[in-house]
């Protein structure tokens, strides 16, 4: 087996544990947290034996290591569950939702490195002029705002007053320009944190990387500026900016459940933040675990393609594994 | 005089002209208006009358399926539906009869009096599956729907139920699905069922909401609008900007969201006397206030008028007590308590105990912790600390159930109301205690004047019985009456709605152009 091999399956078997962990703590938690399933989803109308029967569908009678048991078990042979009030599967209800989630999250992700990789390299490369301190100053304001507030400004002024834009939902399925029109202001709103902190980070990573002897020597052998700023600065500078995106996939899902309930978009957060406040643990089991899936899969893509951008980091991991 | 146009003019005009052609455009679009888009606070749960999530998923199937009666435009009235007859023979038997040729939608055939059996049996008498209906409670004393042709049947009752017109024939648990469908269709028919309405459902999807079209095979008045889109919409903010931007038509909306909107042009507020009720209620089973005196006290300390101030902007009526103006047996002349401290603290005194240490139980929603900290305010001058215990709904709503009910202090409650008095009273019997009679309310007098309520047919004296069964509950101090609350429906002014009193109950169907 050779190293890239070996990588890969140690990776995948912490994932796998990551998995299974979180499935514990959640599990347990389930447990804990106050709160009765049948009160939180049927309401008054629901008679005793109603209620009784519900907690029985839901596996609730069950003690919780038995519940996770059962839930691996069904895992395995891709099934997820059922949501007990609707009847529906949860891979279903899931799988309804989480193409809006991966738009809305690529989307953002997309807009803030667009706009926040040229703004950081722009600052670095113009240290201590007034650009540099407005954009300091604007990038902070936009990391400190919250996204729902942003949101909340954005339909006032795009959809209010100078009514440009739609308020509601994620547009009609199947007309893509509709569903692109109603991506614009979520997007905007959940990227404008990302824009100021990548625009930070890059600003950093290009100062600190600036001041490497490979870029004197580049420099000395009378490279262009562009050439030295663009082709061998940024790329190393970029390293932490991806690291630091692979982390905020996660974070991006967490802050995009305020995002779509301010704009009634359909989601993974929001079908999460439902699913709490109503106690409907399959629903939240399910999608727990698909957000588990989607963070540490991305984390170990963002861990691959360090290697792809620098061939030294795959050399030193390499080296490390063999004990050089 | 030089006259330039520069680059900048020349984006602002073309920024203009393309605003006026859009907002032209919206004009226009207004006056032939064919599809109105409302909100629903709840995500769409299962549209089946027997295992609804709330009224939310009821408004939109009560336009999908028929009913032998259904009330009339904005009234509690009914008149015939699905029915072309409805006899009561005696106060345990109504006979029916269907028009003929009432057609399901996707080619599922007519409407039999099979299919109202099956509808009606299904919710506990003969469930599908085993699965009871957590609705049972509306089809109290049936016993079974005897079919006595294709198109006629009787409604048989163990005991007679002076209100199943209100709450069952005529309202979501009245809904006649189809048999054939049901079955075929299993869990499948919660997002695609089949009626014979007047509209019908072309799709629903999670956190979306549900978009109906006319049915076109719909041998009743045809409704005004080819497309209802109902949509899911949390957040209550989000739906004052969709009204104002003129992507939603109708939301029913809190007061404090639905005033600013009053001087939006294009938009039209209402306000409606909610059907709900909301109340401080005391747990008449933990010490101190076990002792009358107390409870007594409590209820002369507090100012509901100020708490409905602080908690409604003063806009939400107030409440004497459980049965409200437009339900039968409300009672006009109950006793409207005021703000007596001094009278409160001579009752604690009498009882020893001139200090008290409690809690209030709250839902986390700015209504009630506003009213909870004014509450706070007035309890503390008459002696009685009150620390507030602020829950979330997954929490709360189980605060007052089983054991853990017993160590409930105060509480505020919300229920939503039926225009019939034994739906109102029926939490508070002392069956219900330990589920939702949280102030353990337990009154053999009260339990035996709902019974003789339900089986009472004649309407003068069923609002006496009604009217003596609240004085029972006025005598244990056990409920602060606070307010029915308000509902405000707003609207595009150029669509009329239609809900029954209350605006908890839609009708969608019968919504047309203003």
């Amino acid at each position: 087996m050779n190293d890239t091999a070996r990588y890969l399956l140690s990776r995948l078997v912490t994932t796998a544990l990551i998995v299974l962990g979180a499935m514990l703590l959640l599990f347990t938690l389930s447990a804990i947290v106050p709160g009765d399933p049948a009160t939180a989803l049927l309401g008054p109308q629901a008679t005793p034996e109603y209620a009784k029967r519900f907690i029985m569908e839901m596996g609730l009678d069950q003690p919780w290591y038995r519940r996770l048991f059962i839930f691996l078990g069904n895992l395995l042979v891709g099934n997820l569950g059922t949501d007990v009030l609707s009847g529906r599967p949860v891979t279903a209800i899931v799988g309804a939702v989480i193409p809006y989630t991966f738009i809305l999250t690529f989307a953002s992700i997309g807009l803030a490195v667009l706009i926040g990789v040229p703004l950081g390299c722009y600052a670095a490369t113009h240290r201590g002029s007034v650009a540099d301190h407005a954009l300091a100053f604007v990038s902070v304001a936009f990391i400190a705002i919250p996204s729902f507030v942003i949101a909340i400004f954005l339909l006032l002024i795009f959809s209010i007053w100078l009514d440009w834009l739609p308020v509601l939902g994620a547009g009609e399925a199947g007309n893509w320009a509709d569903q692109a029109k109603r991506l614009i202001l979520p997007t905007t709103a959940l990227s404008v944190g990302w824009i100021g902190f990548i625009a930070r980070l890059v600003r950093s990573s290009m100062l600190e990387v600036m001041g490497e002897s490979y870029i004197r020597t580049a420099r000395a052998y009378g490279l262009s500026n562009s050439m030295v700023t663009y082709k061998y600065a940024l790329k190393n500078a970029c390293i932490p900016t991806i690291a630091v995106l692979g982390m905020g996939i996660g974070r991006l899902l967490g802050g995009a459940v305020l995002v779509e309930i301010v704009f009634a978009r359909p989601g993974l957060g929001r079908l999460i933040f439902d699913a709490i406040a109503t106690r409907n643990f399959p629903v939240l089991q399910g999608a727990v675990l698909v957000v588990v899936l989607i963070f540490v899969v991305t984390n170990l893509l963002v861990d691959l393609s360090y290697s792809a951008i620098d061939p030294r980091i795959r050399r030193n991991t390499t080296s490390e594994r063999a004990g050089r | 005089m030089k006259n330039i146009i520069s680059r900048r003019d020349l984006l602002g005009g073309a920024a203009a002209s393309a605003a006026l052609a859009v907002s032209s455009g919206r004009g226009a679009l207004a006056q032939q208006k064919t599809s109105i888009s409302v909100r629903i606070d709840r995500d769409v749960t299962a549209l089946d009358p027997a295992f609804r999530g709330g009224p939310h998923d009821a408004n939109i199937f009560k336009s999908v399926y028929q009913r032998l009666i259904k009330q009339k435009d904005n009234s509690a009235e009914t008149e015939l539906d699905a029915a072309s007859e409805l006899k009561q023979v005696s106060p345990t038997l109504i006979e029916f009869t269907l028009k003929p040729g009432q057609m399901f939608t996707d080619g599922y055939g007519e409407m039999t009096a099979e299919d109202v059996k099956f509808s009606f049996e299904r919710f506990s008498v003969s469930p599908v599956d085993g699965k009871v209906s957590p609705y049972k409670g509306d089809w109290t004393g049936l016993t079974g729907v005897e079919v006595t042709g294709k198109y006629t049947g009787k409604i048989v009752l163990s005991q007679p139920n002076a209100g199943l017109y209100a709450i069952a024939l005529a309202d979501g648990s009245g809904c006649i699905v189809c048999k054939k469908a049901v079955l075929e269709r299993g869990v499948e028919h919660n997002i695609k069922p089949v009626g014979s309405g007047p509209y019908q459902v072309i799709s629903v999807e999670k956190q979306r909401g549900a978009v109906l079209k006319r049915n076109p095979a719909y041998t009743g008045p045809k409704p005004t609008f080819e497309e209802i889109k109902v949509n899911f919409i949390q957040d209550p903010k989000t739906a004052e900007l969709a009204l104002r931007s003129g992507e939603l038509d109708f939301a029913v909306l809190p007061p404090a969201v639905a005033e600013p909107m009053r001087n939006v042009s294009g938009l039209v507020v209402d306000q409606a006397p909610g059907l709900a009720y909301i109340w401080l209620g005391i747990n008449m089973e933990k010490a101190p206030f076990t002792d009358l005196r107390v409870r007594q006290a409590i209820r002369l300390a507090l100012d509901v008028d100020q708490m409905l101030l602080a908690g409604f902007n003063g806009k939400a009526p107030r409440l004497n007590t459980l049965v409200m103006a437009p339900v039968l047996g409300a009672w006009t002349e109950a006793p409207v308590y005021k703000r007596n401290v001094v009278e409160a603290k001579k009752l604690l005194a009498e009882a020893g105990h001139p200090a008290i240490k409690t809690r209030i139980t709250i839902l986390n929603q700015p209504a009630y912790q506003t009213m909870a900290l004014v509450a706070q305010a007035l309890l503390r001058e008459v002696g009685i600390t009150a620390e507030l215990d602020v829950q979330e709904g997954g929490t709360y709503w189980e605060a007052g159930k089983g054991e853990a009910g017993k160590n409930l202090d105060l509480f505020m409650m919300r229920f939503n109301g039926k225009l019939d008095p034994n739906f109102l009273m029926q939490w508070f019997v002392s069956g219900q205690i330990g589920t939702w009679n949280w102030q353990r309310f337990n009154s053999p007098e009260f339990d035996r004047l709902y019974q003789e309520a339900i089986v009472e047919a004649d309407p003068a004296k069923r609002a006496a019985i009604v009217i003596k069964a609240q004085q029972e509950m006025d005598k244990s101090a056990a409920f602060v009456w606070l307010t029915n609350d308000v509902a405000f429906p707003v609207r595009r002014a150029t669509v009329k709605p239609a809900y029954l009193p209350g605006a908890i109950d839609w009708q969608l169907d019968r919504f047309t152009a203003a």
